[in-house]
């Protein structure tokens, strides 16, 4: 379902060239758990934007379900990333001044899927499936971390994605609501026989997925 | 359409949400915006208003310039320079012929001065003048009352020294003719006795004419005027011009108009020019400041566009939100600007204009369509400079990489 084939990245910097990725060829089959482990700075994130369509590879090929990422134009491009992927950032990534239903409804809205009721609905329906039903109408400053993570996780499913990319998704929440939100990712990807690929440093998470994938200096090490 | 109307007011409520995010800075700029508005509307309107007043004011000045055959009689009032009737003529194209640079008007007359006409009471002396209502610029800015519509063929228009009423029927030459309008009074005898026609109705009575007089009087042969009147365009010196009439055009004489009033019209057309230059560049610096504005803004949202573009946003989506939300300060602060515009302008008429108007100087406001028509003008106006300003900086941060947008700086 996923294939990545000799993607490399490089990044021009004031000190010289960065080679952030290294022709790194990675396969993940459709229902697949994936799970990218690094150090910091060892192009785990990089991989995981170019596997979402957020940063062009510098060579290389990403292929979603026999689509050729990179190949399309932005516009198509963008209503690929808005229908196939979904994404939950390792920041609270919800805009402050929307509600939490309005959040999660944004997806749908700005690939013009649905019109503003049956978005609401829609994103209602996804705002239960993390059991958020109660927040809806409440704007992420009300909502604690592991809530607004939840919400986020329920944006990314509003347009029922075929892959979710997580990066480092519980970063900067306490052990507790770690384990939910992670418990919580695995079981709406498996129910919806998402493709999932997960990015963290977290040893004890990754060891849940199906697939580790072990990434040092940009190139994928055994 | 659904997913258009949709879209489109996602961006309103994204575009309004920012706005009301920042409170301070949107006002800020809505109050920057409104001083600017204020200023350019209020400005317009007033310099309208002071072009439509000179237009009146100085077209009844006349003429600059007359040429005439060397032994024609000519006059000089206050006011206006008008042709004497005389047999005395110059060729009807001496003046195009001799193409002269900086002419701004061109008018030619033909007089015919008689007392067999059968207007007015038995041999009452009449001056008949046709002129060219198209080219007119020293008889029609003395109109001062007359009928609904525009002048037709068998139209006069009578001098100030006369009274009949206005639709009524007067013979000339045997010939019926309806009282289109009156003059104001100019001083000048050949204006306040006249009666003004389209000078091809005056040839058309050639024929009449010579039935009565026995033969045909020079200034009605085709070919033929009384004289010329010229108005100067700014930059051109009376010296100039009539150095280079007389060089060009052989048994003429220029006469020279009021020089203090030439130089003063030809000095507030020149105000009025830099007026709009200054307009334009209060226009420029706001589309710069917005742009200014909006740079620092896009900067300032970079994460959560490119937020919004990770999760299916399309270039022109971004663009749209930055348009939509510049359209909306200042449209909305040119509107504020629009009513501040209005005080500036009820200040201006109880200062200026009561003035003016104590010392018997007209001053003509734009009518109120006009007045609504700057006003949109000035909103829309700012809009288009907002959204001009807002594109450049969002269209650069639309087709910037996703994953810069994130987690780069700058």
């Amino acid at each position: 379902m996923l294939a990545c084939r000799n993607l490399v990245k490089h990044y021009e910097t004031d000190r010289g060239t960065v080679e952030a990725v290294r022709g790194v060829d990675l396969d993940v089959p459709a229902g697949g758990y994936a799970a990218i482990i690094g150090r910091s700075g060892s192009g785990k994130s990089s991989l995981l934007s170019m596997i979402g369509g957020l940063s062009r590879p510098s060579a290389g090929q990403v292929r979603i379900d026999g689509t050729d990422l990179w190949a399309m134009r932005e516009p198509e491009a963008a209503a690929f990333r808005s229908r196939r992927i979904g994404y939950v950032f390792q920041f609270a990534s919800l805009l402050p001044n929307l509600k939490a239903i309005d959040n999660v409804a944004l997806p749908a809205r700005l690939a013009g899927r649905l019109g503003r009721r049956d978005a609401a609905a829609a994103a209602g329906e996804r705002l239960a499936d993390v059991g958020l039903t109660n927040h809806s109408d409440a704007f992420p400053a009300e909502l604690s971390a592991g809530e607004q993570r939840r919400v986020v996780l329920a944006r990314a499913l509003m347009n029922e994605p075929a892959l979710l990319l997580a990066d480092e998704p519980t970063a900067d929440l306490d052990e507790q609501t770690e384990r939910e939100v992670m418990a919580l990712l695995q079981a709406v990807s498996h129910e919806r026989r998402a493709t999932l690929v997960l990015v963290t440093h977290n040893l004890a998470l990754a060891a849940e997925a199906r697939q580790v994938v072990h990434i040092a200096d940009g190139v994928i090490v055994p | 359409m659904r997913g258009f109307a949709s879209t489109g007011g996602l961006l309103l409520m994204l575009a309004i949400q920012n706005l009301a995010r920042r409170q301070t800075r949107t006002w800020l700029l809505i109050a920057a915006i409104a001083l600017a508005s204020a200023v350019t509307f209020a400005g317009v309107v007033a310099m309208a208003s002071v072009t439509a007043s000179m237009q009146v004011g100085l077209s009844r000045v006349g003429a600059d310039l007359m040429v005439v055959n060397r032994d024609a009689l000519t006059n000089i009032t206050n006011a206006l320079l008008t042709i004497e009737p005389t047999d005395s003529t110059v060729a009807a194209d001496a003046v195009p012929k001799a193409a002269l640079r900086g002419i701004a008007g061109l008018s030619a007359q033909r007089i015919l001065r008689t007392d067999r006409s059968g207007f007015g009471n038995a041999g009452e002396q009449v001056d008949l003048i046709g002129f060219d209502p198209t080219t007119d610029f020293t008889i029609l800015p003395w109109l001062s009352e007359r009928l609904v519509g525009t002048m037709q063929p068998d139209d006069v228009i009578l001098g100030g020294g006369r009274d009949l009423p206005l639709g009524s029927q007067a013979l000339l030459f045997g010939q019926p003719f309806r009282i289109y309008g009156k003059l104001a009074r100019t001083g000048s005898g050949t204006q306040e006795r006249g009666v003004f026609m389209r000078e091809e109705r005056l040839l058309a009575l050639a024929p009449a004419i010579r039935d009565r007089l026995g033969d045909v009087p020079p200034m009605l042969a085709p070919d033929r005027v009384t004289g010329f009147l010229i108005r100067m365009a700014p930059g051109t010196t009376e010296r100039q011009a009539r150095f280079s009439l007389l060089s060009k055009i052989p048994d003429i004489k220029v006469i020279v108009g009021d020089a203090l009033m030439t130089g003063i019209r030809q000095g507030l057309v020149a105000v009025l020019g830099g007026l709009v230059l200054l307009v334009i560049a209060l226009s420029t610096s706001t589309a710069v400041m917005v742009a200014l504005l909006f740079s620092a803004i896009m900067a300032e949202r970079r994460r959560e566009l490119g937020l919004l573009k990770a999760i299916g946003a399309r270039n022109r989506q971004i663009v749209g939100v930055a348009l939509v939300e510049a359209a909306l300060a200042t449209a909305g602060g040119a509107a504020i600007g629009v009513l501040l515009g209005l005080i500036l302008l009820r200040l201006f008429e109880r200062v200026l204009v009561h003035h003016l108007g104590e010392m018997g100087i007209p001053f003509l406001w734009l009518d109120g369509a006009r007045i609504w028509a700057a006003a949109l003008a000035c909103v829309g106006g700012a809009a288009l400079i907002g959204m001009a300003g807002a594109s450049l900086p969002a269209w650069r941060m639309g087709r910037r990489d996703i994953y810069d947008l994130l987690w780069k700086e700058g």
